[in-house]
């Protein structure tokens, strides 16, 4: 008969199969999801995997999906490792891009550009840790689901710039899609590789991976982030202020997010619209649970998503196969990696019927 | 205007609000019993659009809303059996889960939806005034002169607050989710209990979905389920778990909706994005609200809430 029981040891090497598992399944699925509307999937693979490596500005672009990818699974990490359930990366990111906006269009214009955008850094670290701090408090003082909360808040998020873009934040001078007035020079993040978008936030997201792993293994605030997460009643007898450390964990992790809208705006657009792809916080957090919460292997899977993004942009626009089929996949590798973490802590064991 | 102009006005945004708040009510009523049986289906948001989407297509190729209604429902339980399988018998972590199908669906419908964005339905539910009660000033024409679909809930309602709270069915489900391992000690069957009550949540979900793009908005677009998912999860806590409660709720909701909606077509001032994000606010300042009141009354979540049963062979 079959018999599951609980492992005692995690086995390392599925810790690496899995993802990979996942990965394969998540493509096989979304080539069904293909062939059922008669598209190619080869064809559709192959022209995702040209328009992410296929030539050194692909190869580029693929960078610039990866960058904000990266401070947003770093950032999520941060929260989950706490166990605190911050769904709300894409309302934060767009506060961080809301924020450092705000001084790139309507702050002083005649500061160095060193001031200027480490103003601009700071704002978009301080919008995300705002809009963070809201389900942080919600949750620690009363109790409030942070799923529901943070969720709620990308809503409100995403109305606040449609109403900025809307309203006075559009430049006039535009007529139909809302955007607004172009960053000076001095309120755009240099570009480290020429001709290409890719900007000095990629260099913020390595930095992040490495800050973050630093704080998360070898801290004390690290250490107790992880007993909290483990059991926040436990880490209350052991004396930790779960309340204090949990906001500022919520917070940090939704600053990098907020860094993340900085980057994408300030780095990669050099303005301000709706269309600034705050879904990448949902992608995040696949990223994050994909990568086992660990900060710097999210910067690989990151990476692998952002070729995907980046290609599945490209097909769009030559193949007209719907965006969607990025996430299609993506959820389907998700979906797998969850079921499977039951043979990470659970065995399954076939063995003869014993006697009653 | 003159003060019959006014009555009219308002008559007209309360049976919107009616209509709209069914679209919400059904996943509430079905989350309420998924989260009493100690699973949390946070994938409401994808079941939804995906059902939304489904419960489209089927009724525009057969010109026929009620086929797409059942086909919706049928593939909101089809969705949360994955959900089940992960959740219950994988023990997967129910909040990811969740997460992914709410992902896999806003995927799924963009890529299946995109050659049917902004088709109509040219035969979509139609009202039926109920004769006698139709015909009650104001009340009969807010509340009995809708679509089969909102009488429906209307029955739905009361009979699962009787299921809940008198029957062995509605102890069993309630043991499950309060307290496991004695449950499954009373010789409650908790695996079956849970599979049970998830696919029904996610049943319901689907009934929201497709009534929504039958019924109360009887067009596709991309993400048309705005976010209705999720509030009904958390006027599942505004509802502290009890279907009737849950009316009030979603009938709020479905009022916020239709008034924000009202407004803009009548041109007020007020950024109509402003106005969209009343909902949202306002669902949030709930859920604070709920929260801490729950919290004074000592009133809880069902306590087997989002963790897995693992059943220890002896």
């Amino acid at each position: 008969m079959i018999k599951v029981i609980k492992r005692e040891k995690i086995p390392q090497k599925l810790l690496i199969i899995i993802p990979i598992i996942s990965i394969l399944v998540g493509l096989i699925i979304g080539a069904i999801a293909m062939i059922i509307v008669k598209i190619n999937p080869l064809i559709v693979y192959k022209a995702i995997i040209l328009g992410a490596f296929g030539s050194w500005y692909a190869f580029t672009e693929t960078l610039v999906f990866t960058t904000p990818l990266i401070l947003l699974s770093v950032g999520l990490i941060m929260a989950y490792k706490i166990s605190f359930w911050n769904i709300g990366a894409f309302g934060q990111y767009i506060l961080g891009a809301i924020f450092s906006s705000y001084f790139a269009l309507f702050g002083p214009q005649n500061l160095s550009r060193l001031i200027t955008l480490t103003i601009m850094v700071l704002l978009g670290l301080l919008g995300g840790a705002f809009w963070a701090a809201i389900p942080a408090f919600l949750k620690t003082y009363w109790d409030v689901n942070e799923v529901l909360s943070t969720l709620l808040l990308n809503y409100i998020a995403l109305n606040i710039l449609r109403y900025l873009m809307y309203g006075t934040w559009k430049d006039p001078s535009h007529i139909g899609f809302p955007l607004s007035r172009r960053f000076e020079v001095n309120a755009q993040l240099p570009r480290i590789i020429p001709n290409s978008r890719v900007n000095l936030g990629l260099l913020f997201g390595i930095i992040a991976a490495l800050l973050i792993w630093f704080i998360l293994k070898k801290t004390k605030f690290g250490y107790r982030i992880s007993v909290i997460g483990g059991n926040p009643i436990a880490a209350k007898y052991a004396g930790i202020n779960v309340i204090n450390d949990t906001i500022i964990c919520i917070m940090i992790s939704g600053a990098l997010s907020g860094l993340a809208g900085m980057v994408q705006v300030s780095g990669v657009l050099h303005l301000l619209q709706i269309e600034i792809n705050p879904y990448y916080g949902y992608t995040a957090i696949i990223i994050a649970w994909l990568a086992n919460l660990n900060p710097i292997v999210s910067i690989f899977v990151s990476y692998f998503f952002g070729a995907m993004i980046s290609g599945a942009y490209l097909i769009q626009l030559t193949m007209k196969v719907p965006i969607g089929i990025s996430s299609l996949i993506q959820s389907s590798i998700f979906f797998v990696l969850i079921g499977s973490r039951f043979l990470i802590n659970y065995k399954v064991v076939f063995e003869k019927r014993s006697k009653k | 205007m003159n003060t019959s102009n006014y009555q009219l006005i308002i008559i007209t945004l309360l049976s919107v609000a009616v209509r709209s708040g069914t679209v919400i009510l059904f996943p509430t009523i079905g989350e309420i019993f998924t989260e009493r049986s100690g699973v949390l289906n946070l994938g409401l948001e994808g079941i939804m659009l995906i059902s939304a989407f489904v419960a489209f297509i089927v009724a525009f190729y057969s010109n026929n809303p009620y086929i797409g209604f059942l086909i919706g429902i049928l593939t909101g339980g089809i969705i949360s059996l994955l959900h089940s399988y992960i959740c219950i018998t994988l023990y997967g972590n129910q909040v990811v889960s969740g997460l992914a199908i709410s992902i896999f669906g806003s995927g799924f419908t963009n890529f299946y939806g995109s050659n049917f964005a902004n088709l109509k339905l040219d035969n979509p539910l139609k009202s039926f005034p109920i004769p006698y009660l139709s015909k009650i000033p104001i009340i009969g024409q807010i509340f009995f002169n809708q679509d089969i679909i909102v009488y429906f809930s209307y029955i739905l309602v009361p009979v699962m607050w009787f299921l809940l709270y008198k029957t062995k069915i509605g102890i069993n489900l309630r043991a499950v989710g309060e307290n496991a391992i004695a449950a499954n000690a009373m010789g409650v069957d908790v695996y079956k209990t849970r599979y049970l009550w998830t696919i029904f949540g996610g049943l319901l979900a689907g009934a929201g979905g497709s009534y929504l793009t039958v019924g109360y908005a009887p067009f596709w677009m991309d993400g048309i389920t705005a976010g209705r998912g999720w509030i009904a999860v958390a006027l599942v806590i505004f509802s502290m778990w009890n279907p009737l409660i849950s009316i009030i709720g979603a009938y709020l909701f479905g009022s916020l909706d239709a008034l924000q909606f009202q407004l803009q077509v009548m041109g007020t001032k007020i950024a109509p994005s402003f106005l969209a994000m009343i909902p949202y606010l306002t669902t949030l300042i709930i859920i604070i609200i709920t929260t801490v009141v729950l919290r004074v009354k000592r009133i809880g979540v069902p306590k087997e809430l989002g963790k897995p049963f693992f059943k220890e062979e002896k």
